[in-house]
Order: structure tokens, then sequence, then C-alpha cells
């Protein structure tokens, strides 16, 4: 189950199930039950109907009449040259800390 | 993809090359959904205490990573955060589990019958940026977990 649908194709599995929300909602629309119920549903229906690999199942359940959200994410023209600055030196910290605590976990 | 290419490129990291499989395993179930027994994967982290900021609206929180396959108990349900991974924080607040943690749907499914059973661990699966430890050391984990939980079907719920 999943939103990056481009990257899990492009890497390639049996089954997905694809929901065309904004990522960080691959079971399902926040605070709503019935979405969250029905994304799991058709995930596990692929169980039973697929018959080959690479298989995709888009859900039909729509995130927003408006769609500009899709055009937000990870997108540099949306950003000032002050934004992306701050945004270098933050990535360049955090990978730092991720680096410095990946090698604790392999001491 | 080619969106994030951009993206990191400009903070100065090019050429990230996303894994690519011309053969995809493949098997059909060898019992109906409803007699399986499922184990959920997720690449949520265990909260961590020490780790500074993971709740909603959190930015990206390195602190929270993991780096190892880790089994762990659906009971008590586990507190599994994503402030560790790279979402779209200007439309998802992060503030219901449910989102990126069918757990609660999937209790529901079982109680109705819809699947056999749950197996009692869920696994928690690191976004380790490197395919050689994701492959030779992170799927074998996954599939030892799931040999040892008797899992028929694994779900994956990556975020």
């Amino acid at each position: 189950m999943g939103c990056a649908r481009d990257i899990v194709e492009h890497v390639g599995v049996p089954r997905f199930f694809y929901s065309e929300f904004p990522l960080g909602h691959s079971a399902g629309k926040p605070h709503d039950e019935n979405s969250q119920r029905r994304t799991l549903a058709g995930a596990l229906r692929l169980f039973a109907t697929t018959t080959q690999p690479r298989t995709t199942m888009k859900s039909d359940q729509i995130w927003s009449q408006d769609d500009s959200w899709e055009k937000d994410f990870l997108n540099i023209q949306r950003l000032s040259e002050k934004e992306i600055e701050k945004l270098r030196e933050d990535y360049k910290q955090q990978r730092a800390t991720a680096a410095k605590l990946k090698n604790l976990s392999n001491d | 993809m080619q969106r994030s290419k951009t993206y990191y490129a400009k903070l100065g990291y090019a050429g990230y090359k996303w894994a690519h499989f011309t053969d995809v395993p493949f098997i059909s179930l060898k019992l109906p959904i409803i007699e399986s027994r499922l184990t959920l994967v997720t690449t949520a982290a265990p909260f961590l205490s020490s780790a500074g900021n993971q709740g909603p609206n959190a930015p990206y929180n390195a602190e929270a990573k993991f780096f190892a396959v880790t089994g762990i108990p659906l009971d008590p349900e586990p507190d599994l955060r994503i402030s560790h991974l790279s979402y779209d924080r200007t439309h998802c607040a992060a503030n219901d589990r449910n989102t990126w943690l069918p757990i609660n749907a999937l209790r529901q499914l079982e109680k109705e019958n819809f699947i056999g059973e749950l197996s009692e661990d869920i696994i928690c699966l690191p976004t380790n940026r490197s395919q050689r430890k994701t492959i030779e050391e992170d799927c074998p984990a996954v599939v030892r977990h799931c040999q040892r939980l008797g899992t028929d079907v694994a779900l994956l719920v990556p975020t």
C-alpha cells in the first residue's frame, strides 16, 4: 500500500495498491475510518485477484477536488533562494546525524 | 521522481538512484486470504523519548531513525512514528497514525473474518540509504521474522 506510484513501480513489487494521496497517507485519509478501511480492503483484495507481478490497482478515492496539492511536494520551484539555503543547511545536519547514529548502530 | 532528483540535487545531493528490478518475484497465495496469517511490515519507527520531536507536524528528524529490522508485539499497540521519513509535510499533519499504520483497520477486518489472523508482531523495516544493506541484510531479516511468525502474507505499508 502506498502513495509514491512512480517510485514503487520503478523498483517493482508483486502487488501494489496505490492511493493518489499526499505521502504519509498510504493507509488512507486522516480521521476517516471509512477511507482507511476501504484502502486496506482494496489492498487485501489484490492478494486474491493478482495473477502476475507488477500489478497496480489504483484506489478510487480522491484526496481533494483541487489537485494543486500534487505540485507542492519537493518542488524546488516553489521555494525562495533563502528557503533553499536553509533547507540545504538543515539537510546537511540531518545527514550528519543519521550517519553518526548509523555508525553507532554498527559498532 | 524527477522532481525529487531536482530537489535533492539543489540541496547538494545529486545522483540518488532508486533500486530497479526487471524481474519481480511473485507467488499466488497458498491459502485464501480469509484463512491466511498476515504480517504487517512498516517503515515507521518506534518512538524514542530521547530523540526529540516525533509528533504531529514534526520536521524531518534523523535522530529518530533506526537501522536494523525489528519485530515488535502488536499488543499492546506499539507507538510507531514517521518523523524520520520524507513525506508530504505540507499536506500530512501526521496526527492520525492510522494513515501510515493500518493496525485498527486490520483488527477490524480480522474480527469480520476478512483475513485469517494478524501475526503477533509487526515488523519495522529501516529505510537505510544503501541498496546493498537493504538487499543483503534487511530483506533476509524480514524473511526470517516472517518465518518465525508463520506468515502467509506480508503487507508492506511504507511511508
